[in-house]
């Protein structure tokens, strides 16, 4: 079964090491076509920010409602340095996973001294997002709701690409890091520490797990991912402003493709993003297709809200957990 | 057989010459499909859902009245009489779904796009299509950043916030003649709002007025008590709006609930200050002035399009008239180029001279993209009407100002 497992897995990556290959490159082996090369990196990279929410809230159990909060930390910060003192990006990169690593810390050591849990732990990340966004909104050096434009220069060493291809192997390469990451807690002892304070803190207290600590490490290792995030955003689209940046909807769909997916899982984060991602684009099509109405395109979003509830309804556990009643697919798969 | 052919009056030279006929049909009548001239794709990427889903929707509206137009009067003459055909992107108001569009719509054989409502969604869309030359017009979208990025492929016929802030002052300078001092900004804290109050607060000065307080809102906005309670206490002449649609009218009423007495309502790019404020609100709106994009009203041809817009059951907001002013700046530079070659036509587009019927702007001339043609009408609500009270030239109108006090 585990060699089994492997081999997809294996076999998975090298479909997504081919995929671009298929679309882009030097030479397109079926059709030249960015459109699918891009659609391939807003997978992987939703998938990849989809995990660090994972990381947290599923395998953890510390939901949070304002994941993005570490996404715009790690936007804005790779964005000042770079537009406003001048640095490389690449240089400024692991500087803003670490600025999203202490703001994990901070709203970890807040929340949890003052001992939220639960939904008042969702509740208040979600007030600090909404804190930063404001924040951005108001201080100087964000050029608040101006936004910060970043020079187009296309240039590798400018961490920018001229073709969509090579952001597309970024993305991979983060969400196969963020796989290895989930991977590695359903191993390591510190993810069992994580399990155990997801299943019952208090039992996992007496076992003498370091609840406090443990909670603000992960918070910490999560928040680092997610602005990791934050600025290859920033790098690939140009722009960013408050809104973008902290807005309530990159939450959503990071904490959205996890439960879809299958939240606490290795592979639920990218299972989600691939299944919302194609309905989203699917969807969007079918508004272009209904005839006789010419605004149809809203109609769009009820038939996307509308499989949302059936996958719901019908896999409470998210879509990997099909794998899982069959007994065909080891746990954590 | 021959004898029933015969009976019929067919002789064999006649079947040979129905068969010769048949064959020549035949054969001729794929020539004549290659003789019609393969449909221009135009790229329309407008934010149809989410918040701002009315006003993608009024710009849709527009645009594809405009496409309708064009290819009911014969399509592109100069390219055999090629029709324009819309493909129908929704941004979702998101920057990245914005650029997939793009991406799609690139792959689809766009020969141009036009959009995109939204200034964020705007700035990433034009880049993603500068990857591809392709031209991008900007029928709606105020941030200056578009055009300043040295990008060739974008062009905007619209004045952008600096040129509206600019005109606004000066004919909020030349109503007031130095009898307001003081004002309060209230505006959204977007792109679109922050930067227009910025240029506002620092442009004020230059007709003697201060900027006492500028007052920040979010998107959306439901309840604008606390900003009225604020503007009371700052006791302004002047309040100064810059907002979406919903928020621009919900504080609007709230100031005229609260019986907030000011010299005059003037707004940069209100977004509220439309048809549908001003019928259905005539009271609220009675006397408040925007400086925004606004139609020539001495245009026939514009108020022909107002006509056919409303017996539709759609209001003629600037969204409408703006995109079908793009549909028709893009179909003069087709028409001239000749081609939807990109180069040419982006070619054909930089050295643009049309004519906007619908709009009261000079010849256009696209310098770094903008158009330095384009200008912004100010406007006040009379009687439950819009009456544009300035340019002198395009005025149906004299502002009252002050406005008489609220009782």
């Amino acid at each position: 079964m585990r060699s089994r497992f492997g081999l997809l897995c294996a076999a998975g990556l090298v479909a997504a090491l081919v995929y671009p290959l298929l679309f882009g490159g030097p030479v397109a082996l079926l059709w030249r076509s960015n459109y699918a090369v891009n659609t391939g990196f807003l997978i992987l990279f939703v998938a990849f920010i989809g995990q660090s929410w994972n990381i947290a809230g599923g395998f953890a159990g510390q939901t949070s409602f304002g994941h993005v909060v570490f996404f715009g930390t790690g936007a804005y910060v790779s964005t000042i340095l770079h537009v406003t003192y001048g640095w490389n990006p690449w240089l400024a990169w692991p500087l803003a996973a670490a600025a999203g690593a202490l703001v994990g810390w901070m709203i970890a050591v807040l929340s949890f001294r003052a001992g939220l849990k639960g939904s008042y732990f969702a509740l208040i990340t979600l007030a600090f997002a909404e804190v930063f966004r404001i924040l951005a909104n108001s201080v100087p050096i964000t050029r608040g709701g101006l936004g910060m434009l970043i020079k187009a220069d296309p240039r590798p060493e400018n961490f920018q690409f001229r073709d969509a291809i090579s952001f597309y192997y970024l993305a991979l390469a983060l969400c196969v890091l963020s796989i290895g990451i989930a991977w590695w807690l359903t191993r390591s002892r510190f993810g069992a520490r994580l399990a155990a304070i997801r299943e019952n803190e208090d039992a996992a207290m007496a076992l003498g797990i370091d609840v406090f600590r443990e909670k603000v490490r992960v918070l910490a290792l999560s928040g680092a991912m997610c602005a990791a995030g934050g600025t290859v955003y920033a790098q690939k689209y140009l722009y960013i402003d408050p809104v973008i940046a902290f807005g309530v909807d990159k939450s959503v769909e990071m904490l959205l493709v996890s439960m879809v997916g299958g939240a606490g899982t290795i592979f639920g984060p990218l299972v989600g993003a691939g299944v919302l991602h194609i309905v989203g684009e699917v969807t969007r099509d079918l508004g272009n297709l209904v005839p006789g109405v010419k605004n149809a395109q809203p109609l769009a979003l009820i038939v996307y809200g509308a499989i949302l509830i059936l996958i719901v309804r019908y896999l409470p556990d998210g879509l990997t957990s099909m794998f899982v009643r069959r007994g065909r697919a080891p746990r954590n798969g | 057989m021959s004898g029933s052919i015969r009976s019929t009056g067919l002789s064999r030279r006649r079947i040979g010459q129905s068969a010769l006929g048949l064959a020549a049909g035949t054969l001729a009548f794929p020539a004549i499909l290659g003789a019609q001239a393969k449909a221009v794709k135009v790229g329309l990427i407008h934010p149809v859902t989410g918040f701002v889903a009315y006003n993608g929707q009024q710009n849709r509206l527009g645009a594809t009245m405009a496409i309708e137009d064009i290819n009911k009067a014969g399509g592109i003459k100069s390219m055999g009489g090629a029709k324009l055909e819309a493909l129908l992107g929704d941004s979702q108001s998101k920057v990245e779904v914005g650029v997939s569009e793009v991406e799609k719509m690139n792959e689809a054989g766009v020969a141009a796009y036009i959009g995109c409502f939204q200034s964020p969604v705007a700035i990433a869309a034009t880049q993603a299509a500068a990857k591809y030359n392709t031209p991008f017009l900007i029928d709606v979208a105020a941030s200056d950043l578009i055009v300043k990025r040295g990008l060739k492929n974008v062009f905007r016929m619209k004045p952008g916030f600096g040129k509206c802030v600019d005109d606004g002052i000066a004919a909020l300078g030349a109503l007031s003649k130095g009898a307001a001092k003081t004002a309060v900004i209230v505006h959204e804290n977007g792109e679109f709002g922050t930067g227009t109050a910025k240029l506002l607060a620092g442009k004020l000065p230059l007709i003697g007025i201060e900027a006492k307080e500028i007052i920040a809102h979010e998107n959306p906005t439901r309840n604008f008590d606390n900003a009225a309670l604020r503007i009371r206490t700052a006791a302004p002449d002047i309040v100064m709006m810059s907002n979406y649609g919903n928020e621009y009218m919900l504080l609007a009423r709230t100031l005229f609930q609260q019986k907030v007495n000011v010299m005059g309502m003037f707004s940069v790019l209100g977004g509220g200050f439309n048809y549908k404020f001003v019928k259905e609100m005539a009271d609220v709106s009675q006397y408040m002035m925007d400086t925004n994009h606004w139609y020539n009203p001495r245009s026939a041809t514009a108020q022909a399009l107002k006509k056919r817009v409303e017996a539709a059951g759609s209001l003629f907001t600037f969204e409408v008239y703006l995109s079908y002013t793009a549909v028709s700046l893009l179909a003069d530079a087709l028409e001239r180029a000749g081609s939807a070659e990109k180069d040419a036509l982006t070619a054909a587009l930089a050295s643009s001279t049309f004519k906007a019927d619908l709009m009261p702007y000079g010849p256009t001339k696209f310098v770094d993209g903008q158009n330095q043609g384009g200008v912004p009408g100010v406007m006040q609500s009379l009687k439950g009407e819009i009456e544009v009270v300035a340019p002198a030239e395009f005025s149906s109108a004299t502002a009252v100002f002050p406005r008489p006090k609220v009782s």
